[in-house]
Order: structure tokens, then sequence, then C-alpha cells
């Protein structure tokens, strides 16, 4: 085949900067969460809980999948990136308006500098949201995995939208509903939109080229697309309209379709693999897709599906976004660090060595001690976290956020690890 | 060189590629099933289809430069023409026994 591309991927330096920051926003939250007098025994509508969150959000899994779509791209859209100056530029502006937006919240600064924050992280997405569409216009081949990042790229721009509104109703008062309604609308768009929808179209791209697998049942793919998206819209008309909660169990409903389907497709494709021994980062992959029921079976908690004390709803809502958060997303984004940033930095450092000198593996790069300590600790502080959210134990949630300080460090070491790899040390 | 001579000299080419891993999977190219066809022409020329188990694989490149550097080392004198095909497309079915050991 003449004229294809296999040379698409962005100079590292686009990409390494989002990771490095990535892995000292996960400290910082860890540190914030030690800070915060447990905030997660609060409610969830308080300054300290709502900067935690928007550094995980943002700071943290954001920013790290930003850098990673950014080397995606060419494999999912089989074209290169608009433009990398755009995306260096979108670093810096994310970067410097995340910090200032949980610095608002921190501080409990909703209606003066928080408006602010909110309109220079809206404009720093819209930047990243415009390279990936020009470059999605580029695309010679319009996939199912492409379909799903850019609708996700979409909601995405929605979920800012509403939250830039919802800052702006702090100093200028004009929407008609409390707060906590529109809260909930923006965080739903956010984690199903945005996340989900991002993280199936790059999740089923590749979680089967990492498994080796092939002929997978790609309508499960389109049906999990339309019934996601079908969720988002009734949950959208609802929320800016009529508000009744049978229309919210539908919305629901049609997302847990979506998400069984997805989850078919990736069982489907581990039942399927050649490779039949998982590494340290599908080990985090496969449990980050097993832990996706989680928030499931909480958000019928939290609709009032099953009977439950008022009292009880609050720690639900929290789970539920722990859940999402650290349960899925950031399990997802650990294990898939190794996936990428060793395979980045290798290509990189060895692609005009290679048949010329002995080369080590990409995985070679990093250390595999240091990745299974993290693994561990990372699942003795979901499972801690999560006891202590429902029991409200705080000496629960202290040791938990001790240990997610501990995991936030053994990444950041494994991090720069591979960063810092020197050809010479590897000859 | 006899067409005998031809044929046993292809095959030591291709164990020489065996040298050529895809650092991602870690096997070699030969045993991915990666290679459709190679042809020596008894006079430095070698030709190869090659595939990727996907068309925009980030490592084709990276894997095109290596064999012609494998080859090189040793014959240096060959010129090593890659013709990228995609049809039929490259299942895992390609991958050798040898090749699925490695996988565990």
């Amino acid at each position: 085949m003449q004229g294809l591309q296999t040379n698409n991927a962005p100079h590292p330096s686009v990409i390494i900067p989002h990771f490095i920051f990535a892995a000292v926003s996960l400290i910082g939250v860890a540190i914030l969460l030690l800070c915060s007098e447990n905030a997660l025994l609060q409610v969830y509508f308080s300054g300290k809980m709502i900067a935690i969150t928007h550094l995980t959000i943002l700071g943290w899994a954001s920013m790290i999948i930003f850098g990673a779509l950014y080397q995606l791209i060419p494999v999912v859209f089989e074209t290169s990136l608009y433009s990398e100056r755009l995306a260096k530029v979108t670093f810096y502006s994310l970067g410097g308006s995340v910090l200032f937006l949980c610095y608002s919240f921190w501080t409990n600064s909703f209606a003066v500098l928080l408006p602010y924050a909110a309109l220079a992280t809206f404009i720093s997405l819209l930047l990243f949201v415009i390279n990936v569409f020009l470059s999605y216009k580029k695309s010679p081949r319009n996939k199912i995995e492409s379909k799903f990042i850019m609708m996700s790229i979409f909601w995405l721009a929605a979920t800012e939208l509403i939250g830039t509104l919802i800052a702006f109703n702090f100093k200028f008062n004009f929407l008609s509903e409390i707060h906590l309604h529109y809260l909930k609308i923006h965080a739903t768009v956010g984690f199903v939109g945005w996340f989900l929808f991002l993280i199936i179209g790059v999740g089923a791209t590749l979680l089967p080229m990492f498994f080796i697998s092939h002929e997978l049942n790609r309508n499960w793919l389109k049906k999990s697309f339309v019934f996601l998206n079908l969720g988002m819209l009734v949950m959208l008309s609802n929320g800016f309209s009529v508000n009744e909660m049978s229309l919210e169990i539908v919305a629901f409903s049609f997302s847990i379709l979506g998400i069984v389907y997805f989850l078919s497709y990736i069982y489907q494709s581990y039942k399927k693999r050649l490779r039949k021994k998982l590494d340290v980062g599908m080990r985090y992959s496969a449990l980050a897709m097993a832990l996706l029921v989680l928030p499931i079976l909480i958000f019928t908690v939290v609709l009032k599906v099953v009977p439950i004390a008022d009292d009880f709803v609050n720690r639900a809502v929290i789970l539920y976004g722990f859940s999402v958060i650290f349960g899925f997303v950031t399990t997802l984004i650990l294990g898939q660090t190794y996936k990428t940033l060793p395979f980045i930095v290798w290509l990189h450092k060895y692609q005009k060595l290679v048949g010329k000198t002995k080369t080590p593996l990409p995985r070679e790069l990093y250390s595999e001690k240091i990745a299974t300590a993290q693994f561990y600790s990372y699942f003795l502080c979901l499972i801690l976290m999560a006891i202590g959210i429902i029991t409200q134990l705080s000496i629960l949630l202290t040791i938990a956020s001790y240990l997610l300080l501990l995991v936030g460090v053994l990444y950041t070491i494994n991090v720069m690890k591979i960063l810092l790899h020197s050809t010479k040390k590897a000859a | 060189m006899t067409a005998e001579d031809i044929m046993l000299f292809e095959i030591e080419l291709l164990e020489l590629l065996k040298e050529v891993i895809d650092p991602e999977i870690e096997i070699n190219i030969v045993d991915m099933g990666l290679i459709y066809n190679l042809t020596y022409d008894g006079e430095g020329i070698v030709n190869i289809d090659l595939t990727f188990s996907t068309p925009s694989c980030p490592l084709g490149d990276t894997i095109m430069t290596n064999i012609r550097e494998t080859i090189n080392q040793k014959h240096p004198d060959f010129i090593v023409s890659i013709d990228l095909v995609f049809e039929p497309k490259w299942t895992p079915a390609l991958i050798s026994d040898e090749g699925r050991k490695m996988l565990g």
C-alpha cells in the first residue's frame, strides 16, 4: 500500500508534560485529602471536596488522557494530530486554569474567583476539543471507536459549558433551579459523556490489541454507542425540563444497557486473547473493567430505586463519585500508563538504534516491582476508602489517604524512571 | 546461485529476521506472521511483502528500519525492498506455534 503513514506520532515533548503534571496532581490529591479533615465524610457540595474532585478529574485523569490521546490519535483516526503547537498551548493553559480553579474552590471563593477560573478552564478545554475535532476531520475512516471519541469530545465541551454556567451563576444568579440540580447534570455528563465514551473508544481499540484478540462482535460496540447516547439525551432533556424521576430511571437503564454491551465486548476480547499472561498494566485494566459494575450498583441507591434512609444518600453520592473516579477511571489510567508511556519513550529513544545495537524492551524501562507494589497498595486503598465512606470511620479514610500518597509516590518514581531512561544505561 | 541455493538462502534470511522483535508483543516478526513473502533475486536484492497487525501500527517505521538494518548488518551491499500489504488482513491465526508458545 503506497502512501501509508506509519510515522504520525507527535513529538514526545507534546505528550510527556501531561504525564508529569498528572503524576504530581495525583500526589497533590492525596495531600489535599490528608489536609481536608476528611472531606469525604462531609457533604459532597463543599469547597474542599469539589477542589479535590476537580484536581483528580482535570489535573490527574483528564490531563493524562489528553497526553495519551495525542499519541493515540494516529492509531484510532489513522491520521496525524492537527496541531502539535496548539496541543502545547492547551497544556500550559489547562495546567494554569486547573490550579486556579482548584484554588478558587478550596478557598470557597465561589462568587469572586471561580467564574474567571471556570472561564479559563472552559477556553483551555475548548482548544483541546478543536484540535481533536480537526484531527478527526482528516481521518480517512469513520470507525465506531472514532465515533465514541468524538462523542466524548462533544460531551466534554457540554460538561465544561454547564460547569461554567454554574460558576457564573454564583456571581450573577440567573439559573432557575438550585446549584445541586445542575451539579448533578454536570457530573453525569462528565462521567458518562466524557470519561465513559472516551474510555470505550480508546479501550475498544487498545485492549483487543494488547490482548491480541480478533474476530470480536463489533455490533456490541455499535449498540453500546446507541444506548449510551439515548441515555444521555433522555437525562439531559429531563434535567433541563420536567425533571421526572421515571425519566431519570429510563436514562439510567439506557446507560446500563450501553455499559453492558461494552463490557461484553471487552469480556469477549479477554476470553479470545492469545496473550494469556497479563502484565501489570493489563491487570490494572482488567480490574478497572470489573470495577465499572460498582458505580452502576451505587447509582441505583442514589436514584433511590432501592429504599434507603436520607442519611445514607450523601454517603452513596460520595461513594458513587469515588467508584467512578478512583475505582474505574484512575485504575484504568494507572494501568494504561504502563502500556503507553514506556512505549512512547522507547520509540523516541530507540527508533534510530533498532537493528544496530541491542535495545531493551519498553517494559524494561520501569521497575516491575514498584509497579506491582503500587498495584496492591492501590487495591488496598480502594477497599479501605470504600469501607471508610460507608462506615464513616475517619481512621480508615486517613489510612487510605496515606496509601494513595504512597501510590502517587511509587507511580511518580516509575514515571520519572521511564522519562529519565538513558540509552547509554541500556547499552 | 542455483534455484535451490536461493531457496536455502531465503530460509536463512527468514531465520535472520527472527531477530526483529515487536517490542510490545515481544515476538519476532517471522513468528508473528507479519512477513507474507520474502524473495531473493540471487544478485543482492531482497524483496519482502510485509504486513502489520493494524494499518496504523505506530511501530511500522521502526519495524521496517529494523528489517533493513538487520539484513544490512550481515549483508552490507544488499538492497532491501519492502512492500507493505494489507490484503489478506493479518489475523492471530498467522502466528506460528512457536509464537503462540512465546505468548504463554
